[in-house]
């Protein structure tokens, strides 16, 4: 971006837009919304102190994710991109919890499916007692009610960021 | 009226300047924790701040300085994706679980499946031993 025309944050910043302009490769004239929303939240100065830091191949990740979070602090002013991590964190906790479920539930039918070896009635007589056995076999079958059925409760106005990766999206409605 | 200068909050000290009475900052920026607001003005600069603060009710100001902090460590930490790259993470982990779910149950279907069917075969040619007990032997598992 040179001289034809500026970069979306010169535009805003009314400067001009040189040859060398850090934000212009990130910040094109087209997409006038990402650079202000930006530059609102962290402010041109921060946010190109931030890509000097960086080395060039990392830069477009870097405002990706600056895009992101302050997309994600404008709709929740005091909450956030933390908001989302905590709101992630507790799905995947209520996702472990339906695995560790479905797993034992695994584990209790490959129990009942395993083969329950009858002794011939010459080896029943050396065995001392064969109650206990079944006893075993019994207690792994009572799995609580809740186990079986478990569900878990989602909230819809974030469902979307269960699905949505924050790379080539912008967050803003 | 301003605070004595032994009792500016961390962000007036680090800025250098007089701590008024009625500091925005001071409630949330203890002196006794310069850090706090050092991470935070690097990412988010103290106009900023300032300025998200006055937006919000005063109830809701200590979790939103909260949350900068911590929005502020993690970029500090990871400049290049800082907080997304958390999202991502755990967006990445919610596939992933959901994927281990959905193949657990299809097991579960196969099992009771198989299950069924070789109940069905017991209960057409009961086999009994010399005990009288029903010969619950089966050798045929069926496919995981």
């Amino acid at each position: 971006m040179g001289g034809n025309s500026p970069c979306a944050s010169c535009k805003l910043l009314r400067r001009r837009c040189t040859k060398d302009c850090i934000f212009a490769p990130y910040f094109p004239s087209d997409d006038p919304h990402r650079f202000a929303i930006v530059h609102k939240v962290f402010g041109a100065s921060n946010v190109s102190k931030m890509l000097q830091e960086l080395p060039v191949h990392q830069r477009v990740d870097a405002v990706n994710s600056l895009v992101y979070e302050a997309n994600a602090r404008v709709r929740d002013p005091v909450y956030g991109c933390v908001g989302a991590i905590s709101y992630l964190q507790n799905q995947v906790a209520q996702l472990q919890m339906q695995l560790a479920v479905a797993q034992a539930e695994i584990l209790c039918i490959q129990v009942q499916q395993e083969p329950v070896i009858m002794p011939t009635s010459s080896q029943l007589a050396a065995t001392i007692d064969g109650t206990d056995e079944k006893s075993a076999f019994l207690l792994h079958n009572n799995l609580p009610a809740q186990y079986l059925n478990f569900a878990s409760s989602s909230n819809v106005t974030h469902e979307s960021l269960k699905r949505e990766s924050f790379f080539g999206h912008d967050m803003v409605s | 009226m301003s605070n004595p200068t032994s009792s500016r909050c961390a962000a007036c000290k680090y800025l250098r300047r007089r701590c008024p009475q009625d500091c925005i900052c001071s409630p949330y920026f203890p002196s006794n924790d310069p850090q706090r607001f050092a991470y935070v003005h690097k990412i988010y600069g103290a106009s900023n701040v300032g300025k998200l603060l006055q937006q919000l009710p005063e109830r809701a100001r200590f979790e939103a300085v909260e949350s900068l902090y911590y929005e502020a460590l993690c970029r500090i930490q990871d400049p290049v994706y800082g907080c997304a790259g958390i999202v991502s993470w755990l967006q990445q982990q919610i596939h992933d679980v959901e994927s281990e779910i959905a193949k657990t149950r299809a097991e579960i279907t196969v099992f009771l499946n198989s299950n069924i069917s070789i109940s069905e075969l017991n209960t057409q040619h009961p086999q009994t031993d010399d005990m009288g007990m029903e010969n619950l032997s089966n050798k045929h598992k069926g496919p995981l």
